[in-house]
């Protein structure tokens, strides 16, 4: 699938003009040669917890490392949860500074690192989302126009901002709840310690969240181009 | 809705969540770039932490002429304690007034009491 950046404005990156595709683990695997005797991080169960503790040691090559492994996925949730490109990047800085700062008093096997930060996220998302006065339609991208859109990309990016705009309508902890379980593909017992939760709430929120996409969506299949094509 | 219907929305929407999952968004090059400034401020730095801690006791004692000095004193302290000169007097000992004085007499008049003269002369 060509990777195409998101249409919508304000999920474009708002601070600079250019971007990095860095998708999991594709970039770490390049970095990862620069740490000599990485097998032990390699063979790790958690190949956070050995980086992080390769930096707490003061390896420099873990730095750069573990912020290409975590920095996608921390702002790949907070944009989606946001739905807005400057706020996602001060939330994944201020997350991933937390994360710096409480690596030499780490305590390995209490939790997993994306675990803990994607709580961190969360609750940071939360803060931001609270503080929020509602957003005027006004000031809502409209997804472009699929009648326009006769490429594969294009199509692909107005499927991205339809899927972001109907995201945007959901409850804040619904919203977290699918990203998380749907998009960042996590299990139901590492959401429910994300969002402190029970795993029946998590349940619950997806599955509302879920009908409440779905409604959102109604009556755009056509326009996003599943009507006329196979869908799965 | 019917049944059909809800599930042509579920594959629709299952659809949307598999575009997005393997179309992430792009992280921005200056985002990541502070990202790994940070990382790089914040990380601790063990070794050159060990290494300020003995060049700063080094630079406090006077640097590394101060250390030969104090090494050198050191040894002849050592020398001189387990084999002081002859004649050397007991600092220590005066100093706390713990020093006694032991004349030995070795005049043989005194031996056997005396007795052993007196006897020689009256018979004598």
């Amino acid at each position: 699938m060509a990777n195409v950046a998101l249409t919508n404005p304000r999920l474009n990156n708002a601070k600079s003009g250019r971007a990095c595709v860095v998708r999991p683990g594709s970039l770490a695997r390049i970095v990862m040669h620069d740490i000599q005797d990485s097998a032990d991080i390699k063979q790790a169960p958690d190949a956070d917890t050995a980086l992080l503790q390769r930096y707490a040691q003061g390896d420099p090559a873990a730095a750069r490392v573990l912020s290409m492994r975590l920095t996608p996925r921390v702002f790949g949730h907070a944009i989606r949860v946001l739905g807005d490109a400057a706020e996602a990047e001060d939330v994944t800085q201020e997350a991933l500074l937390r994360l710096w700062r409480i690596a030499p008093d780490w305590r390995t096997g209490e939790a997993k690192i994306t675990t803990w930060l994607y709580r961190v996220v969360a609750n940071l998302c939360t803060d931001r989302l609270r503080k929020r006065v509602s957003v005027p339609l006004e000031d809502v991208s409209e997804p472009v126009d699929p009648a326009t859109s006769v490429e594969d990309q294009l199509q692909n990016a107005a499927r991205m901002d339809a899927l972001q705009l109907a995201l945007n309508t959901l409850p804040d902890r619904q919203r977290q709840a699918v990203v998380l379980r749907h998009i960042d593909g996590l299990a139901n017992p590492e959401i429910a310690q994300i969002l402190e939760v029970g795993v029946e709430a998590v349940e619950s929120l997806t599955a509302r969240g879920k009908r409440a996409l779905t409604s959102a969506l109604a009556g755009q299949k056509e326009a996003l181009g599943y009507e006329n094509e196979q869908v799965g | 809705m019917n049944k059909s219907g809800r599930d042509v929305d579920d594959l629709a929407l299952e659809s949307l969540f598999d575009a997005a999952r393997a179309d992430p968004p792009q992280v921005p090059e200056a985002l990541m770039a502070r990202v790994i400034a940070d990382a790089q401020t914040f990380q601790p730095n063990i070794a050159r932490t060990r290494w300020q801690g003995w060049q700063g006791w080094l630079r406090a004692i006077g640097g590394l002429p101060a250390l030969g000095g104090l090494v050198t004193a050191t040894c002849v302290g050592f020398w001189l304690g387990v084999a002081p000169p002859e004649g050397l007097p007991d600092l220590a000992g005066q100093v706390l007034g713990q020093q006694d004085s032991t004349a030995l007499e070795t005049a043989t008049g005194l031996t056997g009491f005396g007795w052993d003269i007196e006897e020689t002369n009256a018979d004598g």
